[in-house]
């Protein structure tokens, strides 16, 4: 992938189901491009249920596909009309969609069919996107382009969102004013856009009094600069390789990480300084930090990695761990705030000698453990839309 | 006079939070607040053994059960010794 500029997109979404149903009847759907675009498609399926995610899931997956492969636009929707299956109630084939294609972090195009028309918070306020209507198969599409600035903020959602507090909160639901206003006040905080969905969402569900009465989806798009970070856990298999280890990982620019008391012990010496263990324990399951000159964070190894992933699954799931480890100052919290919404780019630094006391059946923790720990890890991270290298030493 | 207790991943499954808890206690209740330094490491290079403890240039192996029997059998014990030896050097 070529970047263009140091730009790169924050993308994150999550739904609420239709109350009582198991299957979102919305759908997301994101693909890469050569070149470096993204296209990443929401679509709502006509009703709810089984019928309405078979919908949505075809029409995101042909338009994110067929646009991905740079096809052009009309021929994406004559497919979609030519392959939805027709509702025996209804007697209609029928998904609305959003599509916003991001372009070498350069600009992005929107392509709107019936959702809710795309937020754009530019310096904490809304911007109206100039659009063009023109009619596709039939159909009649909205089209927007807009160059890329640093901290736009898109929010695509389904029109579930608005209709959250109709006859009960709102006579006419959480009306496109009432959304702006609330997020625009969110805007100045710098929540990462699985947070900003996350919060948009809970707000939604709340107006909806827990029973969502419509499938509700929100995909936030956040353009920010890249920052790289490196994470160093455990020694290398062979001592002799401790230098280079160290050389490569503080050679590298951004913030460093260093996990593992050995680890940590190399790292000093390395680095020709004292490492001073804390006693304080902000959580009782998490070991304390420590500090060494020159590294911006020390904890201890498998244990904190451990509750990292926990974190890192549970971000991409419903998030609801967020408030812990966005305010603990324990060495997880610390770690996850680091990696989830500070990097963009993380280096793995992987040593991969095995301690004799970890092999012990009685402990929770194994050499294989640890091993499949940072391989999850990273592709939980991956997931989020970081760009991940491990080296193993 | 540091005691120096271990809070790599072994000793912390073994309980150092717990061993750490109890030596705070300890140092408090019998006020050696002044005399006595409590601080981490995060390996001791022991990990078979833990909870690592080190005092006064030796490793203990401690466990949450025996922190208190290590305190008043070794600790206290050394600090007497520690303060007679600093009463005769200043007479």
């Amino acid at each position: 992938m070529r970047a263009y500029n140091n730009l790169c997109a924050d993308i994150g979404y999550m739904s609420l189901n239709h109350a009582g149903e198991q299957l979102c009847g919305d759908h997301i759907e994101i693909a890469g491009q050569d070149g470096g675009s993204t296209v990443i498609v929401l679509a709502d399926g006509l009703g709810s249920g089984v019928k309405a995610n078979i919908l949505s899931t075809i029409t995101s997956k042909i338009i994110s596909t067929m646009l991905a492969a740079g096809l052009n636009l009309t021929d994406c929707v004559e497919t979609i009309a030519a392959t939805l299956p027709v509702c025996g109630e209804r007697g209609i084939a029928y998904s609305t969609f959003t599509i916003l294609r991001l372009v070498g972090n350069e600009r992005a195009e929107i392509i709107q069919y019936d959702n809710p028309p795309v937020i754009l918070l530019r310096e904490g306020t809304c911007v109206e996107l100039p659009s063009v209507s023109l009619t596709v198969g039939g159909k009649r599409i909205v089209r927007t382009d807009v160059a890329l600035r640093e901290n736009d903020v898109f929010i695509a959602m389904s029109d579930g969102v608005e209709h959250a507090g109709v006859g009960g909160v709102y006579n006419f639901g959480w009306r496109r004013e009432d959304i702006v206003r609330y997020m625009e006040t969110l805007w100045h905080v710098g929540f990462t856009a699985k947070t900003l969905t996350t919060i948009l969402l809970q707000e939604t569900d709340r107006l909806y009094d827990g029973k969502p009465g419509d499938d509700a989806t929100v995909c936030t798009v956040r353009i920010r600069t890249r920052v790289p970070m490196n994470l160093l856990c455990g020694p290398p298999a062979n001592r002799d390789d401790n230098e280079k280890m160290m050389s490569l990982f503080f050679g590298k620019e951004g913030k460093h990480i260093v996990c593992g008391g050995t680890t940590s012990a190399i790292a000093a010496e390395y680095l020709g300084q004292s490492l001073q263990a804390d006693l304080d324990f902000p959580d009782p399951d998490i070991p304390p930090t420590a500090r060494i000159a020159g590294v911006d964070l020390v904890t201890e190894g498998v244990v904190t990695i451990n509750r990292v992933l926990e974190y890192a699954k549970n971000y991409l799931a419903d998030n609801s761990g967020y408030a812990r480890w966005s305010v603990g100052k324990d060495g997880a919290s610390r770690i996850a705030r680091l990696l989830f919404e500070e990097a963009t780019d993380i280096n793995f630094f992987v040593g991969c000698a095995v301690n004799p006391a970890h092999q012990n059946p009685d402990l929770p923790i194994s050499f294989s453990l640890k091993m499949r720990l940072v391989e999850e890890l990273s592709d939980c991270l991956a997931r989020m839309g970081k760009r991940i290298k491990t080296s193993y030493f | 006079m540091n005691i120096t207790v271990c809070i790599g991943s072994s000793c912390h499954l073994k309980g150092s939070r717990v061993v750490v808890g109890r030596l705070e206690r300890l140092i408090l209740e019998n006020g050696l607040k002044d005399q006595i330094d409590l601080c981490g490491t995060f390996c001791l290079g022991c990990c078979q053994s833990g909870v690592s403890v080190q005092f006064d240039g030796a490793y203990y192996s401690l466990s949450p059960e025996n922190t208190e029997r290590f305190f008043i059998e070794t600790v206290l014990p050394l600090l007497r010794d520690e303060r007679v030896a600093g009463m005769r050097r200043s007479d």
